[in-house]
């Protein structure tokens, strides 16, 4: 009998050591999905019978004694910006709905080359935006942690399936905190890696210069094991960086004494008023890490608004470029939170545009200065636990402004650790950030945070 | 911004929004005026300060 849920490591253990088949485990979360999806809609295609395939020839090369690693008969679940070669890749909207990419993404093709087993494309927000959406040819995913909520987006289908145990990691994609986001309403691990880590070749993208790829999974160890797999240089994207992988689960070990977190309060205490769970969450959290043995000490950067304006800006300039033809030609094509935003994005001048870009360069520079004596900052992931899915407002983007868009703007790696959970039994997170391709400290500290806390003992009631 | 406004605009950029959606964007776009006045900083930028991502052409 194979477990409900096991996080990648533990099946990886089991599988290196023939205690588990790939086969079963892929069975036993096809099950999984049959019997539980129907409430979550994470998946917009199950893939069943590829799957089924990969796991038969994962089990044969281990049983050859070929095992390729902790990724080796896997299953894991794309996100549907992730393209896919010969099967439909949609970004959940109609305009793309019978689009059939001839390749895989880069990182898709790393994630196979190290064993793993795609079950199958997961729900997303239109093109990593509009959502939660009602009006699109697949209905929005629900949270498993209680259905009437949102499971936060865009890399929606990601946070419910991981979440839910339907497969045990996934990809997002985050362009203003779409891998961030799901991963605090969810209750999973999600890392937002230093732009250019990760190739987007392959990628629907929603801003060019702030898009960034990366996995989403119950642990930080888990995360690690699948950004190992899918970082690396990439000629083809112009963004991705040449840079040294290290072993980001090894580097998981030796604990975090000695580390300086700076806290970025004002972000969810006087910018983005967070409730008063989240606040006493995140308190707890700094002290956790000062019993640990860091330094924690209050910093402050500038207002929230100020970054969110810079990204937010870049975002819908980048995103209105993309799809500016289609918009022209089918606008009632896309679901009408997509098309307007969209619409509104229309408005912004070339002049705002080059404005929030030398706006950029500042708080890039400023971040830089902030963190000069400090390892991390940690702030909140986001200022609530799950709203209700309709509660969610058309241009909340825009009203509000963004706790997770600030490290799009910088690029740097950005991670949501789940500390707690509300009386009503929702997830809270928080979010800890490190200096640009220092993505190894930012998985370390989570994994000792997760290593000295129950939070991942619980798991969704389905 | 008004009705009128944003008519002209989204027929400027070709865009069919419905009818019922451009109230809602009228009521909206002010979001986007404050964004980008939030972009420009009191007393003005040097001419010197360039944006983040100019042209950089390989080495060698």
């Amino acid at each position: 009998m194979v477990p409900e849920h096991l996080t990648i490591a533990e099946a990886a253990r089991l599988i290196e050591s023939r205690e588990l088949s790939p086969v079963e485990l892929t069975e036993s979360r096809l099950d999984r999905i049959s019997r539980l999806d129907g409430r979550l809609n994470s998946f917009i295609r199950v893939l069943a019978e590829d799957a089924r395939k990969e796991a038969r020839a994962a089990e044969a090369e281990i049983a050859a004694g070929r095992y390729r690693g902790p990724l080796h008969g896997v299953p894991i679940g794309l996100k549907d910006i992730y393209e896919t070669a010969g099967v439909p890749t949609t970004g959940h909207s109609k305009v793309m709905q019978d689009h059939v990419p001839k390749a895989d993404a880069f990182s898709v093709k790393r994630l196979r080359a190290a064993g793993a087993v795609v079950v199958g494309k997961l729900a997303t927000h239109e093109f990593a935006f509009g959502g939660p959406s009602f009006d699109l040819p697949w209905p929005p995913a629900r949270n498993p942690w209680n259905t009437d909520c949102f499971t936060g987006g865009s890399s929606s289908g990601t946070g419910a399936a991981v979440a839910a145990g339907l497969v045990l990691g996934g990809t997002g994609s985050d362009t203003g905190g779409s891998i961030r986001g799901p991963s605090a309403y969810c209750g999973l691990a999600g890392i937002k890696p230093t732009y250019g880590l990760i190739s987007r070749m392959g990628i629907l993208p929603l801003g060019f210069s702030l898009d960034h790829a990366g996995p989403m999974a119950w642990t930080a160890e888990d995360c690690a094991i699948m950004l190992q797999a899918m970082a690396g240089h990439d000629p083809a994207d112009p963004a991705s960086a040449k840079v040294q992988i290290p072993d980001y689960r090894a580097g998981l070990q030796g604990g975090v004494k000695g580390l300086r977190i700076g806290l970025i309060r004002h972000f969810y205490e006087r910018d983005n008023e967070a409730n008063a769970a989240t606040r006493q969450a995140i308190d707890a959290a700094a002290r956790k890490y000062a019993e640990l043995g860091c330094t924690v000490r209050d910093v402050t950067v500038a207002p929230l608004e100020q970054w969110s304006a810079c990204g937010v800006t870049i975002m819908l300039s980048e995103s209105y470029a993309i799809h500016e033809d289609n918009l022209k030609r089918r606008f009632t094509d896309y679901g009408e939170i997509f098309r307007d935003r969209m619409a509104l994005a229309g408005l912004i001048t070339a002049a705002d545009y080059i404005q929030a870009l030398r706006r950029r360069r500042e708080l890039v520079a400023e971040l830089d200065r902030a963190m000069a004596d400090l390892d991390l900052v940690m702030t909140a992931a986001a200022p609530s636990e799950a709203p209700p899915i309709d509660a969610v407002p058309k241009f909340g983007t825009l009203a509000l402004p963004s706790l997770t868009m600030p490290f799009n703007v910088t690029g740097s790696p950005a991670m949501s650790v789940c500390c707690g959970y509300t009386g009503t039994g929702l997830p809270l997170s928080f979010q800890i950030v490190g200096k640009r391709f220092a993505d190894a400290t930012v998985l370390r500290a989570a994994h000792a945070y997760e290593q000295a806390t129950e939070w991942r003992n619980r798991r969704p009631q389905l | 911004m008004t009705r009128a406004e944003l008519d002209a605009a989204f027929a400027r950029l070709g865009l069919d929004v419905p009818d019922r959606e451009r109230d809602e964007c009228a009521g909206a776009a002010h979001y986007i005026a404050e964004l980008v006045a939030r972009l420009r900083l009191p007393g003005g930028r040097s001419v010197a300060a360039e944006p983040a991502h100019v042209v950089k052409f390989p080495e060698g």
